[in-house]
């Protein structure tokens, strides 16, 4: 893997990349690299051996500057725009998960033409009336001054789940680990919060420009994107199949990564 | 003309009708505590009875009446500092009002806050002390503000009221997060060049130099005086040096709880109902670590990552805040609310002038489900019996320590 810092228009952007084979450009959420762990998940190697994984952090995320002037998604858009032409990607397959799912799919409305292949796994980004995306920068405030299993239950299908005690441990984690979960808060609180949480209203109405195959996963129990917005997704994007994930909670990609990855690939291959 | 320690009497206005197994019950007294626990019935006359305490205080000569903004919750039922202080212009006249502050972060226009403070400056004849604040995790949650980039606009927003106090308009604000194309205040405050401005920090080097660039007053927010108030006054003494100026007493304030009677042994059983009822519940999901802690947490990131770093290395998991005081000595030892006879009240207040050179001291004498009655009798004997001696040694104190300098109004000294 490479671990690389590239200039974009004067601002530093940390990316990850692996393997050779057609882009594919991977946008994190909470439970993922960059947003926890500074190292691929298995997930991601599995990815790597059939593709050109590409993974930026996002603005504010491990050691891509922050940026102060991101107030909406759309800022975050722009970013990445910039990012793919420093990276000259003019066309590529994309997934994104969690607030990297809305942001794939904020880009996918304003440029279908560079995406070959959509994959959105318990992406935010849409208001579906009676069914709020997930609490989760109070659930972030800790229980006993220490412990986090409210934010574990939402992001994965337990608390005591192997993962969600690495990834959101009770009392003090690793420092640096604990230096990004805040940092992935941080930027998130910067799009997600206001309207609570993690979404753009207008998006709904512009999935019909999506032109490519599109596939949607889903956790079984997410508990922080509920179920009817990846149905949501299914129904207003045009060419979409939506596939559940038996046995996981919101990070389908942590808690089975070999399946989760397989299903992708079988997809991007088709 | 040195002055002495400027004593002023602070209301939190708690909601004092909760159930006794509420902490029993409820995870939080802010944000999610259920408001069908408001009483209707025994709630009728409460905002008059705390208005009626706050009078009280300026008839027994302390130096003024402090109001502070919080929302949904049972801490404080003030969410609109403005109308008590409103209704205090009206039944007061001679104490300074201080509010402490508006939260600018919670309003969609500053200018709404300039107009206000200045039609309250106005209708105290000149009696506002103005104190801005940015709110903190609470508020965050009460108002869906998003906290990256809170203290940019908190600091733009409270420029930009100063400026519509001292320059005339119309002018147009070039903001950030504010613009306005006109900006042109009706009226102005009475006040010139404009009302004293005090800001709350918790020992942020970032806050103290802004304040110290500004030339306000620093309020710290802590609520425990141990060493660290001493340490929080060495601290901004450093920055204004830093900055060109210096410090004096009447640049700091800070916030303390106290209960006065007859003897040490009375004044604990008279207050000890309402202390617990304080510590317990109105600190709950806000400086106690049981429940939901909504104040610290990385659920609202308002510091840049950095400084996140720096924090946590110092931090240790699940550490007792002042609502997790065990017992009596726990709580003695915390210096953060002072309880005893006159004599012994005075001892300890006089102490911790002595070493934090404070020349504010903001106190609260109406601890959570506190009655009238108790509530009043000792704001009378503190100030018979107490504020006179902290008065006179302030007074030898602040002249010693500080003989070149001279305070004709300390309250406004803070502005430059």
């Amino acid at each position: 893997m490479s671990s690389a810092i590239i200039d974009v228009c004067g601002r530093q952007v940390h990316i990850f990349e692996s393997g050779d084979g057609a882009p594919l450009l991977y946008l994190h959420g909470f439970a993922d690299v960059h947003s926890v762990k500074d190292n691929w998940l298995p997930f991601h190697e599995k990815l790597a051996q059939r593709a050109r994984l590409i993974a930026p952090a996002h603005p504010g995320c491990a050691r891509t500057d922050e940026n102060k002037d991101i107030d909406t998604i759309e800022d975050v858009v722009f970013h990445y725009l910039e990012v793919l032409d420093a990276l000259d990607l003019r066309t590529f397959d994309l997934i994104g998960t969690c607030v990297g799912g809305w942001i794939a799919a904020e880009l996918a409305v304003r440029h279908p033409e560079k995406i070959r292949r959509l994959v959105l796994i318990g992406a935010a980004g849409l208001f579906v009336p009676g069914a709020l995306i997930g609490d989760v920068f109070m659930m972030a405030q800790p229980e006993f001054g220490s412990r986090y299993a409210s934010l574990r239950e939402m992001f994965f299908s337990s608390a005591d789940e192997r993962n969600a005690l690495d990834m959101f441990p009770d009392g003090k984690g690793e420092l640096e680990d604990e230096v990004r979960r805040y940092q992935m808060l941080r930027f998130s609180s910067r799009v997600g919060f206001k309207p609570p949480y993690f979404y753009n209203y207008a998006l709904r109405n512009r999935l019909h420009r999506i032109s490519s195959p599109t596939q949607i996963i889903w956790g079984e129990t997410d508990r922080f994107v509920p179920r009817s917005h990846g149905d949501t997704y299914a129904k207003l994007i045009p060419h979409a199949e939506i596939k559940s994930i038996a046995g996981t909670g919101h990070s389908v990609q942590v808690e089975k990564p070999q399946e989760t990855a397989q299903l992708i690939l079988d997809f991007l291959i088709a | 003309m040195m002055n002495p320690v400027q004593l002023f009497c602070w209301h939190f206005m708690a909601y004092p009708y909760l159930a006794k197994d509420f902490d029993e019950k409820e995870s939080s007294g802010w944000v999610t505590v259920p408001n069908r626990l408001w009483d209707d019935k025994r709630s009728r006359g409460l905002y008059q009875e705390y208005i009626d305490q706050l009078v009280y205080a300026d008839q027994l000569g302390f130096d003024g009446m402090v109001l502070n903004e919080h929302h949904q919750n049972i801490y404080g039922l003030m969410p609109s500092p403005n109308l008590i202080a409103a209704a205090l212009t009206q039944n007061t006249s001679r104490g300074k009002i201080i509010i402490l502050g508006n939260l600018l972060p919670l309003h969609l226009n500053p200018m709404r806050v300039a107009e206000e403070y200045a039609m309250l400056d106005q209708m105290s004849n000149g009696r506002l002390i103005a104190g801005f604040a940015p709110g903190g995790g609470p508020e965050t949650f009460n108002y869906d503000v998003p906290s990256a980039n809170t203290r940019e606009k908190f600091w733009e927003a409270a420029d930009l009221i100063v400026r519509s106090w001292t320059e005339d308009g119309p002018f147009a604000h070039e903001g950030r997060y504010f613009p306005l194309r006109y900006v042109n205040l009706w009226p102005k405050p009475l006040q010139k060049p404009f009302p004293p401005v005090w800001i709350p920090g918790s020992r942020s080097p970032s806050t103290m130099t802004e304040v110290a660039k500004r030339g306000y007053c620093y309020f710290l927010s802590s609520r425990s005086h141990g060493g660290e108030t001493h340490r929080a006054q060495q601290e901004f003494a450093a920055v204004l040096e830093k900055h060109g100026d210096r410090y004096h007493p009447f640049r700091f304030g800070i916030l303390m709880s106290t209960y006065v009677a007859e003897t040490d042994q009375q004044a604990r059983e008279e207050c000890e109902e309402g202390v617990w009822y304080f510590l317990k519940n109105c600190l709950k999901g806000h400086l106690r670590r049981e429940g939901r802690q909504l104040t610290y947490g990385p659920g609202v990131p308002y510091i840049p990552a950095a400084a996140w770093r720096e924090y946590l290395k110092g931090y240790t998991p699940g550490r007792k805040l002042l609502g997790d005081v065990e017992n009596w000595d726990e709580l003695e030892a915390s210096q953060s609310i002072i309880v005893g006879s006159a004599e012994t009240v005075t001892r300890r207040i006089q102490n911790l002038i002595e070493k934090a050179k404070v020349g504010n001291l903001l106190i609260q004498f109406q601890l959570g489900n506190m009655p009238d009655h108790l509530a009043r009798k000792s704001m009378k004997l503190f100030a018979e019996q107490v504020a006179p001696a902290l008065r006179h040694a302030s007074l030898k104190q602040f002249s010693e320590e500080y003989p070149d300098r001279n305070f004709a109004s300390p309250a406004v000294e803070g502005m430059h």
